[in-house]
């Protein structure tokens, strides 16, 4: 009978329900425990490493910038915390008003939504950020931060926020930083603890030791720091005389749009490897992006654990004595390591290929300005695999030269009015991979 | 129950329910305003609004001051609104009803509104998210019973016109009374949605979410089902006719309003652009068109739920006892099922 299923149905629901919305202990920052089981990062350490990124960044209601981190305590203050405002209207807990659902309380991009949402929120802990106007490893401005936070993410579940007065962009902005700051932080940490070597029980608290405090602020936050503090000089500006004049002729338009064609199918900028012939986005399909990646070797490396296990029942049943109980101790490590893993993976959001771009679409999620697509093919899109064709720093050398870049931008804003001459009907952007 | 169909000397109790019943929907709407605009926290103390007594607050201030207070005082004053015209319900009843069953009705309906307020109450003392989604899950249900007793004191309740007996009555009657649970069912988990913590597992929200859709295509199917028996065997016995086609618009416009709930809100989903473009435009948060269709999503959930509860009811006064009507359809759609 259907109404028994259904019967059932509510029955597991309600028990999901009432223990998930029984929560009222505020809500607290939550480690990367993907990073902490890899490393393998024993309770006593994760607890410090929580306490430390505690100290130097205090919690989601009582936020705390070092001055260090050049963060604005005032605007932090603003965006964290419960939702509430006053008589006169001045908002608070902006980001859980407004972002917290999608990116999480601790900005790793696993709010309560993310696992419906298609691409997946934005994960702000390892300071990489898709659509921005810098080189393709800096720092986002934060006029970046802004204007994806005040137009939106086409196509995406990213909203814009223009109807947000600026101060309370601002605030939000501040918060994004100081969570990606916050993130970085504490990979550091995590990965400090575990090129150290240091034994399982082994003291971790910059309190009582010196100098690994000047180790936390002076190399490792300040190592956090270098990328944010010189954002302002990695920002792509280009050459006035190459960007293309707003009254040319069709005839230079056409030329332009042509040379860029040629660029997308030639080898120098081979767009047409992950962009596909037709420009539907239909060429290399097979790439994660890099947040999905850790997921896929953590799957990995786990079903790589599961076999070791396998072999070590095999074995153990070889061996006596002495070297029996050493096995069996391994085994046990082993098995309480693969139970954690697996515990793990039942919670992590399912890895996603990065799909290229259908540029016939017309849908440009880091905006369609001139400008916005220059960045694109300029510093590319870390994280998706889309590569720079300009300097990785400035002063550098890239692929193609700005002109060429302009050549491109012109051909795919050719591309959605130019006709397929056999169109291709595929799934676009959607394909999830076990 | 037996049916008594003396009519009631006086006609107020009717007139004044659906009065209480329409000032109850806009208290629904703005209720649900006040989470899509998550205004709940706009004023921070409970009885009183910043200090003031609740009637007593600067009505300029209230008018010309921020949007968010604007809501929630709002919805604090309607629902003070409501709360006293369900006291002049029940001393209507408790004076031109002699049914004394319908007097602690009247009880109930104070006592549950009461319970409610005391509930937003205590959200906004306590800040607490999952008592919202409580009070999330009573103001539909306070609603209903406001419905409820819209059809006990009205004619069609008293004044059973003769019919036929009607095939597949008994089935009509209990597939009208599992549309009426299922709709509840659909509002709680809409308003576990609505206020799942910021914290909780996106794992969590998943099953919910999934929960939502199943329970879409289980309402949608009884209301189809539902509408379809009535329009076939019963159109002539009012009012369940015009209710049953009330019902499946409802549905069908609930259906539309959901769809555009998920747009406006995580915007078109991925697979739709196989078929059309996903837009030159990202969604606009707090937008009006946002603000208002989620809004109307849940408020015609309540709507939702009063129709088939008013069908419900009527199906129970008006139908015979399924012993006597049910017919070979009935039975062989119920062995099917």
């Amino acid at each position: 009978m259907p109404y028994r299923t259904l019967a059932k149905f509510v029955g597991i629901f309600a028990i999901v329900a009432l223990t998930g919305c029984g929560q009222t202990e505020p809500p607290a920052f939550r480690l990367d425990m993907v990073k902490v089981t890899e490393n393998e990062i024993s309770p006593k350490h994760q607890q410090a490493i929580a306490d430390i990124l505690g100290a130097m960044f205090g919690t989601p209601d009582a936020p705390f910038a070092m001055p260090e981190t050049g963060l604005d305590e005032r605007k932090l203050k603003m965006a964290a915390g419960p939702v509430w405002s006053n008589e006169a209207g001045d908002k608070h807990g902006l980001y859980r008003r407004h972002c917290a659902h999608c990116h999480g309380i601790s900005g790793d991009g696993q709010g309560p939504t993310a696992a419906i949402l298609n691409p997946y929120p934005r994960d702000y802990r390892r300071g990489l950020f898709k659509f921005k106007g810098t080189f393709t490893a800096a720092q986002p401005t934060d006029e970046d931060l802004r204007r994806i936070i005040l137009n939106g993410v086409l196509a995406t579940a990213m909203p814009a926020f223009a109807l947000l007065p600026p101060d309370e962009v601002d605030a939000l902005v501040e918060y994004v930083k100081y969570l990606s700051m916050r993130g970085q932080m504490e990979t550091a940490l995590e990965n400090y603890v575990f090129d150290e070597g240091l034994e399982p029980d082994a003291p971790l608290d910059p309190a009582t030791d010196a100098e690994l405090k000047d180790i936390i602020v002076n190399d490792l936050l300040a190592g956090v720091m270098e990328g944010w503090n010189t954002v302002v000089e990695q920002v792509v500006v280009p050459t006035e005389e190459g960007i293309p004049p707003t009254d040319r002729s069709a005839e230079e338009i056409t030329a332009s749009v042509n040379a860029g064609r040629e660029l997308f199918f030639g080898a120098k900028a081979n767009c047409v490897k992950c962009h596909g012939p037709t420009g539907l986005g239909d060429g290399q399909q097979d790439n994660y992006d890099d947040w999905s990646a850790v997921t896929v070797k953590f799957e990995d490396d786990t079903r790589a654990l599961a076999d070791e296990i396998k072999g070590l029942k095999q074995d153990l049943k070889k061996k006596t004595g002495d070297e029996r109980a050493a096995a069996e101790k391994e085994l046990k490590t082993k098995v309480a390591q693969l139970a954690v893993r697996n515990e793990l993976i039942a919670h992590m959001l399912t890895p996603r290929r990065a799909i290229p771009r259908n540029l016939r679409d017309g849908t440009y999620r880091g905006g369609r300005r001139d400008i916005d697509l220059f960045w694109r093919v300029f510093a590319g899109i870390p994280g998706m695999g889309m590569p720079a064709t300009g300097p990785s720093a400035p002063g550098g050398q890239g692929t193609l030269t700005e002109q060429e870049m302009w050549q491109i931008v012109d051909y795919i804003q050719s591309l959605p009015f130019e006709p397929i001459s056999e169109p291709q009907v595929r799934r676009v952007n959607v394909r999830t991979v076990n | 129950m037996n049916p008594d169909f003396t009519h009631p000397a006086s006609p107020w109790p009717h007139r004044w329910a659906i009065a209480l019943a329409c000032a109850t929907f806009p208290l629904l709407w703005v209720g649900g305003l006040v989470t899509t605009t998550d205004s709940g926290m706009a004023v921070p103390d409970w009885p009183s609004t910043y200090g003031y007594n609740l009637f007593l607050y600067p009505w300029t201030t209230w008018l010309t001051g921020p949007w968010d207070l604007f809501v929630e005082h709002g919805h604090r004053l309607l629902g003070a609104m409501v709360g006293m015209m369900t006291i002049v319900l029940l001393a209507l009843l408790w004076r031109r009803d002699d049914r004394r069953w319908m007097r602690w009705l009247g009880g109930a309906a104070l006592a549950l509104v009461i319970f409610q307020g005391v509930l937003g109450g205590m959200r906004v003392r306590f800040d607490e998210r999952t008592l919202a989604m409580l009070h999330g899950c009573t103001g539909p249900l306070f609603f209903a019973v406001t419905v409820a007793m819209v059809v006990f004191t009205s004619r069609c309740w008293w004044l059973r016109e003769s019919s036929a007996v009607p095939p597949s009555a008994g089935y009509i009657r209990r597939l009208a009374l599992v549309t009426c649970i299922l709709v509840y069912l659909q509002i709680v988990v809409g308003a576990v949605l609505r206020h799942v913590p910021v914290a909780a597992e996106p794992g969590a929200f998943v099953l919910a979410v999934r929960f939502h859709l199943f329970l879409a295509a289980a309402v949608t199917l009884h209301v189809a089902l539902l509408a379809w028996f009535v329009l076939s065997h019963a159109r002539t016995i009012k009012p369940l006719g015009g209710l049953a086609i009330i019902l499946a618009g409802l549905v069908a416009v609930q259906l539309a309003l959901g769809a555009g709930t998920w747009i406006v809100k995580f915007s078109v989903p991925a697979w739709v652009s196989d078929w059309i473009s996903t837009g030159s435009v990202a969604v606009q948060d707090g937008g009006w068109l946002q603000t208002h269709i989620i809004t109307a999503h849940v408020a015609a959930g309540s709507l939702l739920l009063a129709t088939s509860l008013a069908l419900a009811l009527f199906g129970q006064r008006l139908l015979p006892f399924a012993s006597a009507a049910r017919d070979a359809v009935s039975r062989r759609w119920e062995a099917a099922v």
